[in-house]
Parts: structure tokens; C-alpha cells; sequence
């Protein structure tokens, strides 16, 4: 009987969580989500992230496709567009040109992104959109009830492959670091105060930030990434990795049956919007470069 | 099935036409392609005079045939092309824009441009030219009404041309101290007498002294100042020569087909090229009567020619026999009639 | 010197594309529209990107308003006999074919246009190469001559070739130009020596009282100006022919007033883009031709479901499929009409000409806005890069804001999104705006948005969405329907939409010669189709055809699904534009009246 805890009560419980000021980022919707999914960490995460980031819910943009992931923006009382499966990349970088001021958000499961969606990431990640995209990946297709993915696991059974999954799942993070997205870092829902702290840096970066969150999912994949597999193989990038070593980074995402968590890469370089200042700059008679230092 | 003939026409006055026509009517399958150097289709030349009575002509109306005939009759007609050299080994010709034509037979009827007498040379820019629509046309357009037109000569094309002018109400004076009444052939009396004919019908004729000299004018583009032998001068809103015909064949140097100064042709119309013939204005006809080569001119002649021609290229055998009554005559009414005037009525095409 | 004959000369440049026969062509139709002229003109290009394939360009002057080109040119010039003689053809009896005299090398037989033109023709053999050597000591301005010679043959004012060829070479290469000058003299001495055998006459410029300096434009590029006289704010797009000109244009335009332009990855990207460019409160587009479009119903649904204002320009080619990318087609209505998964409508608009065009292109932005829709303006490759010398009024007239806005901050109360209102549209709000925070989906959702599958919910969604476009039949500033010709009954109508509507046109003024009663109406909008005027028209007609440049009757369908009416159908797919010459012969046929059709 050495730690004896302190009863916490619920009363005392939802006062914390009101005074948080986090609750304001929530909608009046429930979300939809099966109770155990590691969706319910993404939310809570991205709520206190934008509390302690102190953003103003007008000025922020949750975009989404289509999928379990893709319910986000409803959750959320921020200005949302739950687009079409696989296309909410080029629809936040529309917004993001079209009103630099506001901060967006976007959010999808592994299949919007890389199954339909793969081909808008190479681009959103070069141009160096300032968005950042979190992506829940629980290598399986949730709300269609069950088909492979393109990070299901060899091997995996499937409604669609019941006999065995014969894809090799890609590799996010390599995939992300080689399209040259300014900000990678890999988080999971198992650890929600490291993730909370993950959304939080990816948001205040400026530029394309990609954050990969290993979530489960407790009803259609009782076998693979489940919380106990999961929480035996990940473990945090060592103290010493450099985030500004691309050569690390790339090493590092190899390890994939291992997650290591944290950031794997970070720069600042010119954004998308940055380039298309520049480009009025230019036509208009002289560059921004000039014009800031004639000051 | 033998390869169709290509008979090439050099040419497109009346002679050719006539020939083009009957080539067609003999041998329907074969290819006629007819080459002038003139923008139109053929014009009847002989009637160009016209202009002057009825001004509202234009060059439709002195087509010899429309250009649905040169379609339905499947003959080409090449414009506005020159033909700078005969081949007749290789049985081609090289056209100035460097397009070479081949032919299986070759009719030359490039006719005759206008002859310039020898002393007259320098001024041959300051003569307006006749042979052609857009010639004959500058020519309408230059003379006022009621103004004066000189020719230098007087062969007989421009006494029907000074027969027309008189009758729409304009002025001739014809120099005709040689050439007058070419290419009739007369002695001075018949000469003198005939003037006086041409005199009585409203042409001026000066038979006894030539042109000098003549000088451009700045009363108009086409006035001419004309100082006579005799020191006398003749100012002219339109000056020009009708000293006979010249025979048009400069592209036929080194071809190898005996020319004198028209192509040399027996009576069947052909050269010494097996493969070449000649009609219209251009050759010069062997005479058996006359044991020399000649010329025949005028309407009736040329279209004859160009249907012998014609019959021969396309295996017939004819020849040309003497030609009628060559003489110059005075008509009951008073006026003068040659036979060199004859045209109209029925023709080939 | 200008007579006060009418004028209405077509000229036909036959080239390959390295002789600069559009360059001539370009020459010869601004310098024309400059000098008052009524110009139309229609360059056919080669699929292939070296210069060795054909070009045409093809301009007609006229002193009067015309609204086609015609099926025969008056004049033909031919920079390249090989390319120019599959073109004898198409000058008519006693027409002028323009060609070169002293070509470069030797040829067989049959291998110059002199030999293939026809009896009626009339030729002018010209030493273009030679008097371009002689005068810019190479032959790249054999075009140049040949426009001189054209321009003295036919007594056009020498002094508008001299300002246009002055204009265009002024920054690039003043001494060059003057070269070019020279070039264009040379032609002219020579052409105006020529006799003048022809009978096309150049009269008077036009109607008294209009302007004389009018600006040649392509259906392209009176696009892009209503654009930028709306305001666009955004563009995303991918390259396609033949809408690429537009991006490009927009491209260097754009960012002078602040605008922002992204070539995008493919269609779709750009088409999300534009709706989340739009969703934010920016006014956006895209522009593509019919493969595109069909990448993009998707989106289309969604801007439709979500009630996101979008514009695309599509300009359409033959087609099914990739088709044919240089050829001109009418096939992708029923794309743009109908292409949705689901009850999609949307605005559609078609102009019928290069003003059109520029109208059109303002008010998708405006209509977009007010009726929070997708809106399609349809073009297609003819119209695109169709010249017409037109007049745009100085004083832009597209409303800069059209939105219906809901109160920018509704804390007090809820907002709804989707709030069903009499005219059906909703307030909006955009990122940014407090306290009126929303997510727009493509669910079905209630009046807030949220996601609801109840049968009332998707049948009033449904209402509510098609009920607020209807007042786009009455929207402010275009004219989205028009009759034309004899008032009151007719022996024949004739319905038709795009660029076809030009020759729609001569063909009702043919049959007016030919003493037929004959009325013509354009749709400029396809969706939705004002019915009503249509059923009115069709009421005054005893026969009603309808020609366009697809196979198998699209508008055709559209118009009897409407209206419950039979037409006649005039269909043809040659990717080359509409023959005035056929539509008169089904007129004259409907109107029972065979022995009215000449030939051409």
C-alpha cells in the first residue's frame, strides 16, 4: 500500500477541463468513433495544443477527406471542409493561398492519404505549403468495416483479402522526408501527453509540417497495430538523433517495425505563400527581398 | 492500258485553244496541260478593240471559253508561268519556277509579241503595249474621251484596233511610213491609195515621214510628245507601236529545233523534233509554191493551224494548204476589209 | 483608297508553322481591325510542336458585322505549296492565290500550287523569297512580303501594317522591325503595280458612327480580361489545350494586381484548390477542356452539396476521350450539364462569341457568389482562339461582391450554414468572420451542417439547392437567351448555343436572300435552361433545328427533355467549325424548298 492515489472527482475533473479553455475548440458533436479508438487522443490533443498555442477558432481551417479520420472537422468548433476522399491537401493549400492569416489543419486516415491521396503529397510537401497535415494511421479502412490499407502489414486478413494481404505497406515517413516536407515527426495515441506536445510543435512550424500518429484500431484490427503490439515496439528517437540530419532522419524512418517517436526532421525554408509573394513583389516592380531591404 | 499522253501546249492564244480543244475531242484520256505566261484563261485578242466601245466589259467577257470548260474538258491551263528551257531528249521542260514538265508531245503556240523597229528601240517603255486584257485595259483607262491615240506602224491589228476607236469618237493618227497595212504587202500606189481610204473612214495617216524621237510628257503618264522626221511634232495621250509581230520563242534557244525567226515547220505543222509542233503566229510554214518558209497570220489562219497541229499530234495526217485570198480590199460600203479581220462564227471551243 | 463598296474579303495563309504564317496572319488582322475594320479570324494550328507542320490563318474583313467565317476564302496565300494545295479547294471562283515565284531548290512536277489551281483562280506568282533576301538579306520575311503584296493588290491602307509591325517589334528590335517595314513595302509597290484582276473590292472601314480602333481579340484572351475585370482573386490550373492560354496569360496578369496563381499536379488538385480557395472568400477558377472536366465532377458534387461557390472555364475539343486536342468539338455538355454523381446542378453558361466570352467569364464570378454553386463556362477550341475585333466599354460592370453574408459575428445565436431560406440561399460566413464557425461537407447535412441522412432533411436539402438557382435566369447584366431574324411565325427556327451560333447566323441571313421566313435563337444558359423563352421560340416555328458540333444531338436532347418537343437535329463532328453552307440546305430542306440550294 505504498502510493495510495488522491480520488479524483468529477466534478473537480470537469472544472480543470472547462477552466483548460480546450473545450472551446470542440464542437457540440459527439464524435463518432468506436470507444477505444486512438481518435479520441487525436482530438484531445489538437484541442490543447491549440489552447496552449493560444489560436483564435475563426482563424483556424480543419480540412479532412473522407474516412474515420476525415469526422474530424465536425468535432471540432473551428471553420472545417470535409472534402472528398483523398483531395483535402489541395483543398487546404486553396485556402491557405487564398488567406495566409489562417492556420489550417488537415487531417486523415492512412487511406485517404496514401491510397487516393498519394499523389497530392509529394506536391503539398515540395511546395512547402504552410499547413500541417496529421495523418491517423491505423492501417486499415475503418468506416467501409475493414479492407487493407497501404500500411496494413503483409500478410493481413482482411474482407478484401481474406485470404492474405500480398502488398508490401509503404513507408510514411520515408516517403514524407523524400518529398521534401520541411517538418516530420512520428507520434502515438497510446502516449497522448507526447502527442499533445508533437501537434503542438507541427502547428507552430512554419511550413509543410507532417505528423504520423500510430492509432489503433480497436474494432477492425484485433491483430497488427493493436495498443499492446504497439505499445511494446515504439519507442522514442534516441537523445541524440539530429533533426536537422536528413541522413539521420531517412535512417531513422527505416525502422519501421519499430516506431521510434518524436521529431525526425525539422528546417525552415521558404513557404508556398512566401513564393507567391515574392512572384507579386516581382511583378509589380521590384522583389520583396529588395523592398525589405531598402526598408 | 497505255499510259495516257501528256500533250503540253506552250501557249494559250487561239491557236493553242484550238488545238487544246481538238486534242481533247481525239484523245479523251489524255492529259493536256496548256502554259502561258499571261495571268488568264485565253481571251480573243481580236476582239480586245471592243473596250473602247463598251467600257463596261471586263475579262470574263472575252474568255474564249468559261472555266467550267477548262474543267469539264479536263485541261489544265499553268499561269503566270514561264518556260525557260526545251529539252526535247529528255522530252521536258524547266519552268522559271524551277518546276520541271514532262510531255510526250509539245505544241509551241506562243505566238508574237510586238515588234519594234530598230531606230525606235530606246523608247519601246514609252509605248504602251495592246496584246494582252490588262494591256488593252491600260490602255482604255489612259485615253480621255474624245483623245488621241498615236501608232507607230499601222499593222493591220492596229488599223481594226484605229476602226474601233474612231467609231467610240476618240483620234488616230497612224505613222506609217513602213508597216503600214503589215502584213499585207503592197506597192506605193496601192499603199497611197488605201491610206486615202483610211483617211476618208477618219484616221489620220502620215506616210511620208517616220518617227525621230518621242519624249514623255507631264501632262499625264501616258502623254507623249512624237517628233517626226520632218522636224514636225504630234502630241499623244496614248502612244502605240504596231510594226508587225515578232515571233515569241526565246526559250527555245538551244533545244535543238531549227528556228529562222519563227519555229521552222513542214506542212504538217511539226519542227524537226519529232515530238515538237508548232502553230499560230509563232512558225514559219514551209511553202512548196513559194519554196521558202512562211508566215500565215490572222484569226482564221491561227485557229486552222492550231486544229491541224492538233490532228497530227494525234496520228492524223493533214497538211496546211495554201491559204485564201490574201488581199487588201475596199468593201462596197468603202470600207477596207482583209481577211486578217475575219472572226467570229463558228469555232472549235 | 476606299470606295463605298461593302467589303467581305476572306484570306486563307497556308504555311508551315516555322514560315510565320500566323505571325502574317496577326499582321494582317490587327493591322485590318485597326483601321476600322470588322476582322474574324480563326488560325488552325499543328498538333506536332516542331515547325514543320501546317498552319493556317484565316481572316475575314468586312465593312459590316459578320458572325462566321465563310465556307470559300477570297484570297489564298501559300507560304508552303505543299501544305497550300490540299487548300486549292477552298478559294473560290475567281478568287487570288498569292505564292512564291522563286522557291529555293528545284521540284518534280506537280510539286508547285501553280499547277493545281483550278481554271476560275487567279494567279499571282510572287518573288517573295527573293525581294525578302534582297531587302533583309535572309528569307525569313517571305511571310512579310507576301502580307505586302496581298495588302497592295487589294488597296488596304498601307499605313496601319506600318503601326502594327512598328508596335510589335518597338521594344524587342527597332531595327529588325524596320527591316520587316521594308519587307512590307516591297510587297506593296509590288502589289499595288499588279493589275487588278479580282473583283473583291476594299470599301469603306465601317458603319458610320462606330469607333474605328478596335481591338482584336481571341475568345482566350476576352476571357482572361473578364477575369481580371471581376477581381479574380486565385487561379489554379493544368495545362491543357486548348484552355492552357488562359492560365498563361493569367499568369503574368495575375500577380500585377495582387492576384496568386498555382499550376497544380493534376485537375482535381486544381479544382479543390479552387473550392478551398473559394470556401475561404477568395474569388477563384480553373480552366481545362473536357478530359479535365470529367476528372473534376467529383469536386463538382461536392461544390454543388457543400453550396461552395466555383467557377471552370472549360473549353471544349473533339473528343471522346483524349480525342482530338487541336481540333474544335461541341461534345462536353452534357459533361457540364450533367456530369455529377448524384442531383448535382449547377450554372452553366455557353457564349457565342469572343465578347461573349468576356461576359461570361465576369459573371461566373458574380453567379458563383450569389448562388453559392458551382458555375461552367463553356468555350470550345474555335471560340478560344477565334479573333474578332471587339469593343469592351471602359467602365468594367461585374459587381465586385456578390455574397449574401450572414452577420459577421453570430454569437448570440447559433449559426446555420445551411439555413433554408425563401430564395434558398443561405447566409455565408467565411474563415475568419467570428463566432460563425462551420464545417461545410459533402454529407447530406441539416441546416447546420451537421451530418443527417433523414429522408425530410435530403428532400428539403434537395429543394432548397435546386430552388436557389432558378433566379439565376434573371440575373443582372447578361443576356442568356436572344432570338434573332423575321418576328412573329416562321417557316423555320434555329436553336443553337457556342461559337456555332456565328454561322447559325449567316445561314438564317442566306436564307433570308433565298426567301425564306427564318428566325434564330441562342441559350446562353444550358443550366438552368430558360425553358420558357425556348418553348415560346418553338411556338412560333414550324420546324426547329438544331445544329452542333457533336455526334450524337446533346443540346438537341437537353432541349426536348425540357420541353417535351421534337427537333431536327443537325450534327457533325469534322473538329472543324460548322458549314454555313449545310446548315442552308437543311433549312432550305425543312422549309420544303430543295430547289433554293445552290451550290457553293
Amino acid at each position: 500500500m505504498k502510493d495510495i492515489q488522491e480520488p479524483v472527482y468529477l466534478e473537480d475533473k470537469l472544472k480543470e477541463i472547462e477552466q483548460s479553455g480546450k473545450l472551446a475548440y470542440r464542437s457540440q458533436t459527439l464524435p463518432t468513433w468506436c470507444p477505444g479508438c486512438g481518435y479520441f487522443s487525436i482530438v484531445e490533443g489538437v484541442s490543447k495544443a491549440m489552447t496552449e498555442l493560444d489560436l483564435k477558432q475563426e482563424e483556424t481551417v480543419c480540412v479532412s477527406g473522407i474516412g474515420c479520420a476525415s469526422r474530424f472537422p465536425f468535432f471540432m468548433n473551428t471553420y472545417g471542409f470535409h472534402s472528398l476522399h483523398g483531395r483535402a491537401l489541395p483543398v487546404a493549400t486553396g485556402i491557405k493561398i487564398a488567406n495566409d492569416d489562417l492556420t489550417v489543419v488537415v487531417l486523415g486516415g492512412d487511406g485517404d492519404a496514401f491510397a487516393i491521396g498519394g499523389a497530392h503529397i509529394p506536391h503539398a510537401a515540395r511546395r512547402n505549403v504552410d499547413i500541417t497535415y496529421v495523418v491517423f494511421d491505423n492501417g486499415v479502412y475503418g468506416l467501409t468495416k475493414g479492407q487493407t490499407s497501404p500500411t496494413s502489414v503483409l500478410g493481413f486478413k482482411t474482407t478484401t483479402t481474406p485470404y492474405l494481404n500480398m502488398d508490401e505497406p509503404l513507408n510514411p515517413l520515408m516517403m514524407l522526408l523524400s518529398y521534401g516536407a520541411s517538418w516530420v515527426g512520428q507520434a502515438y495515441a497510446g502516449e497522448p501527453h507526447h502527442l499533445t506536445d508533437m501537434i503542438k510543435q507541427a502547428i507552430a512550424h512554419r511550413g509543410f509540417s507532417y505528423l504520423h500518429v500510430l492509432s489503433p484500431c480497436v474494432t477492425f484490427d484485433k491483430t497488427s497495430k493493436t495498443y499492446q503490439n504497439l505499445g511494446m515496439a515504439v519507442r522514442p528517437l534516441p537523445a541524440t538523433h539530429d533533426a536537422s540530419n536528413f541522413a539521420a532522419a531517412m535512417a531513422a524512418a527505416q525502422e519501421i517495425d519499430l516506431p521510434q517517436l518524436g521529431v525526425y526532421f525539422a528546417r525552415e525554408r521558404p513557404t508556398l505563400c512566401d513564393g507567391l509573394t515574392e512572384i507579386t513583389a516581382r511583378a509589380q516592380g521590384g522583389s520583396a527581398g529588395q523592398r525589405a531591404a531598402a526598408g | 492500258m497505255a499510259k495516257p499522253e501528256h500533250y503540253v501546249i506552250i501557249g494559250n492564244g487561239v491557236a493553242g485553244g484550238e488545238a487544246a480543244y481538238h486534242l481533247r475531242q481525239r484523245d479523251q484520256a489524255s492529259r493536256i496541260t496548256m502554259v502561258t505566261v499571261g495571268r488568264l484563261l485565253s481571251i480573243n485578242r481580236y476582239e480586245l478593240p471592243k473596250l473602247f466601245t463598251e467600257p463596261n466589259l471586263d475579262w470574263r467577257d472575252f474568255l474564249l471559253n468559261p472555266p467550267e470548260y477548262y474543267a469539264d474538258q479536263e485541261i489544265s491551263v499553268r499561269r503566270n508561268t514561264w518556260v525557260t528551257n526545251v529539252e526535247p531528249t529528255k522530252r521536258q521542260l524547266v519552268l522559271r519556277h524551277r518546276e520541271t514538265l514532262s510531255y510526250d508531245k509539245l505544241l509551241i503556240a506562243s505566238g508574237g509579241g510586238r515588234h519594234i523597229p530598230e531606230i525606235l528601240t530606246q523608247y519601246r517603255d514609252l509605248m504602251m503595249k495592246f496584246g494582252t486584257y490588262e494591256e488593252a485595259r491600260s490602255v482604255c483607262n489612259a485615253l480621255p474621251k474624245g483623245g488621241h491615240m498615236v501608232m507607230l506602224g499601222g499593222d493591220m491589228i492596229g488599223l481594226d484596233l484605229a476602226r474601233a476607236l474612231v467609231k467610240g469618237g476618240f483620234r488616230v493618227t497612224v505613222i506609217g511610213k513602213d508597216f503600214l497595212f503589215w502584213p499585207h504587202q503592197l506597192d506605193p500606189d496601192e499603199k497611197e491609195s488605201f491610206a486615202q481610204v483610211l483617211r476618208d473612214m477618219g484616221v489620220g495617216v502620215i506616210t511620208d515621214y517616220g518617227a525621230a524621237s518621242i519624249a514623255a510628257d507631264d501632262r499625264g503618264p501616258a502623254v507623249r510628245r512624237i517628233v517626226l522626221a520632218s522636224g514636225e511634232t504630234l502630241d499623244a495621250d496614248v502612244l502605240l507601236s504596231f510594226c508587225g509581230l515578232m515571233p515569241s520563242l526565246a526559250f527555245l534557244a538551244g533545244a535543238g529545233v531549227d528556228l529562222e525567226r519563227g519555229v521552222l515547220v513542214d506542212p504538217h505543222l511539226q519542227s524537226t523534233d519529232k515530238n515538237i509542233w508548232a502553230a499560230g503566229d509563232v512558225c514559219q510554214i514551209w511553202s512548196p509554191e513559194e519554196k521558202q518558209y512562211r508566215f500565215y497570220y490572222g484569226w482564221g489562219n491561227v485557229k486552222r493551224m492550231g486544229q491541224i497541229a492538233a490532228f497530227n499530234m494525234t496520228g492524223g495526217d493533214e497538211s496546211i494548204s495554201t491559204f485564201q485570198d490574201e488581199r487588201l480590199v475596199v468593201t462596197g460600203s468603202g470600207e477596207i476589209d482583209s481577211p486578217y479581220w475575219h472572226y467570229g462564227g463558228d469555232s472549235g471551243g | 483608297m476606299t470606295s463605298n463598296a461593302k467589303t467581305d474579303i476572306q484570306i486563307a495563309i497556308c504555311g508551315s508553322a516555322g514560315d510565320g504564317t500566323i505571325a502574317a496572319g496577326d499582321i494582317l488582322k490587327q493591322a485590318m481591325a485597326k483601321a476600322g475594320y470588322n476582322v474574324i479570324a480563326f488560325d488552325v494550328y499543328p498538333p506536332e510542336i516542331r515547325g514543320f507542320g501546317k498552319c493556317v490563318a484565316r481572316a475575314r474583313i468586312t465593312s459590316e458585322q459578320v458572325y462566321s467565317l465563310k465556307g470559300k476564302s477570297d484570297c489564298l496565300i501559300s507560304l508552303d505549296d505543299s501544305h497550300a494545295i490540299p487548300h486549292v479547294r477552298e478559294l473560290r471562283k475567281y478568287g487570288a492565290a498569292i505564292y512564291e515565284d522563286t522557291p529555293m531548290s528545284d521540284m518534280a512536277e506537280g510539286m508547285h500550287i501553280s499547277g493545281h489551281l483550278e481554271p476560275g483562280h487567279l494567279p499571282y506568282g510572287v518573288p517573295m523569297r527573293e525581294m525578302s533576301e534582297r531587302i533583309t538579306s535572309s528569307g525569313r520575311s517571305r511571310n512579310i512580303v507576301a502580307v505586302g503584296y496581298l495588302a497592295g493588290l487589294y488597296d488596304m491602307p498601307a499605313a496601319v501594317f506600318h503601326e502594327v509591325i512598328g508596335e510589335k517589334f518597338a521594344r524587342k528590335s527597332p531595327e529588325l522591325g524596320a527591316s520587316v517595314r521594308s519587307a512590307f513595302d516591297a510587297g506593296f509597290e509590288a502589289g499595288a503595280g499588279s493589275f487588278r484582276l479580282h473583283f473583291d473590292r476594299i470599301g469603306a472601314p465601317g458603319s458610320a458612327g462606330r469607333h474605328v480602333d478596335l481591338i482584336m481579340m481571341s475568345g482566350n484572351q476576352a476571357l482572361v480580361r473578364g477575369c481580371l475585370d471581376a477581381g479574380i482573386d486565385t487561379f489554379f490550373g493544368y495545362p491543357i489545350t486548348p484552355a492552357t492560354t488562359i492560365m498563361e496569360m493569367l499568369a503574368r496578369e495575375m500577380p500585377k494586381h495582387g492576384g496568386r496563381l498555382l499550376q497544380t499536379e493534376d485537375e482535381i488538385s486544381a479544382i479543390s484548390a479552387a473550392i478551398g480557395a473559394s470556401y475561404a472568400g477568395a474569388r477563384a477558377a480553373t480552366a481545362t477542356s473536357g478530359p479535365g472536366l470529367a476528372l473534376m465532377s467529383e469536386m463538382m458534387g461536392l461544390g454543388a452539396m457543400a453550396e461552395v461557390p466555383m467557377v471552370a472555364f472549360v473549353s471544349q475539343r473533339g473528343g471522346p476521350s483524349t480525342g482530338m486536342p487541336t481540333k474544335t468539338e461541341q461534345s462536353d455538355l452534357n459533361l457540364a450539364v450533367y456530369g455529377v454523381a448524384g442531383d448535382g446542378q449547377r450554372i452553366v453558361l455557353a457564349p457565342t462569341n469572343v465578347e461573349g466570352c468576356w461576359k461570361c467569364a465576369g459573371k461566373a464570378f458574380e453567379m458563383a457568389e450569389r448562388y453559392q454553386t458551382p458555375v461552367i463556362v463553356l468555350l470550345d477550341l474555335y471560340l478560344s482562339n477565334r479573333y474578332e475585333a471587339v469593343e469592351l466599354p471602359d467602365e468594367n460592370p461585374f459587381a465586385s461582391d456578390c455574397s449574401k453574408w450572414a452577420e459577421r459575428d453570430s454569437r448570440a445565436r447559433p449559426y446555420s450554414r445551411y439555413r433554408i431560406t425563401d430564395d434558398g440561399v443561405s447566409p455565408r460566413a467565411i474563415p475568419g468572420n467570428p463566432g460563425n464557425m462551420h464545417t461545410v461537407t459533402g454529407l447530406e447535412h441539416n441546416e447546420q451542417g451537421r451530418p443527417n441522412d433523414q429522408p425530410a432533411t435530403h428532400q428539403e436539402m434537395s429543394a432548397k439547392r435546386h430552388r436557389k438557382l432558378l433566379p439565376a435566369l434573371h440575373h443582372p447584366g447578361i443576356t442568356i437567351e436572344k432570338r434573332f431574324g423575321d418576328a412573329g411565325k416562321v417557316d423555320v427556327g434555329i436553336l443553337g448555343w457556342g461559337s456555332t451560333f456565328g454561322e447559325i447566323l449567316e445561314a438564317m441571313f442566306e436564307a433570308h436572300k433565298l426567301g425564306v421566313s427564318c428566325a434564330a435563337m441562342k441559350v446562353v444558359m444550358l443550366s438552368p435552361l430558360p425553358v420558357d423563352p425556348i418553348n415560346a421560340f418553338m411556338d412560333d416555328c414550324d420546324a426547329v433545328l438544331v445544329p452542333e458540333l457533336n455526334y450524337e444531338g446533346q443540346f438537341a436532347a437537353l432541349v426536348t427533355g425540357a420541353t417535351g418537343r421534337a427537333v431536327n437535329r443537325l450534327n457533325r463532328v469534322t473538329g472543324t467549325p460548322m458549314n454555313v453552307h449545310d446548315i442552308v440546305t437543311e433549312i432550305c430542306r425543312l422549309a420544303g424548298r430543295t430547289d433554293s440550294i445552290a451550290a457553293e
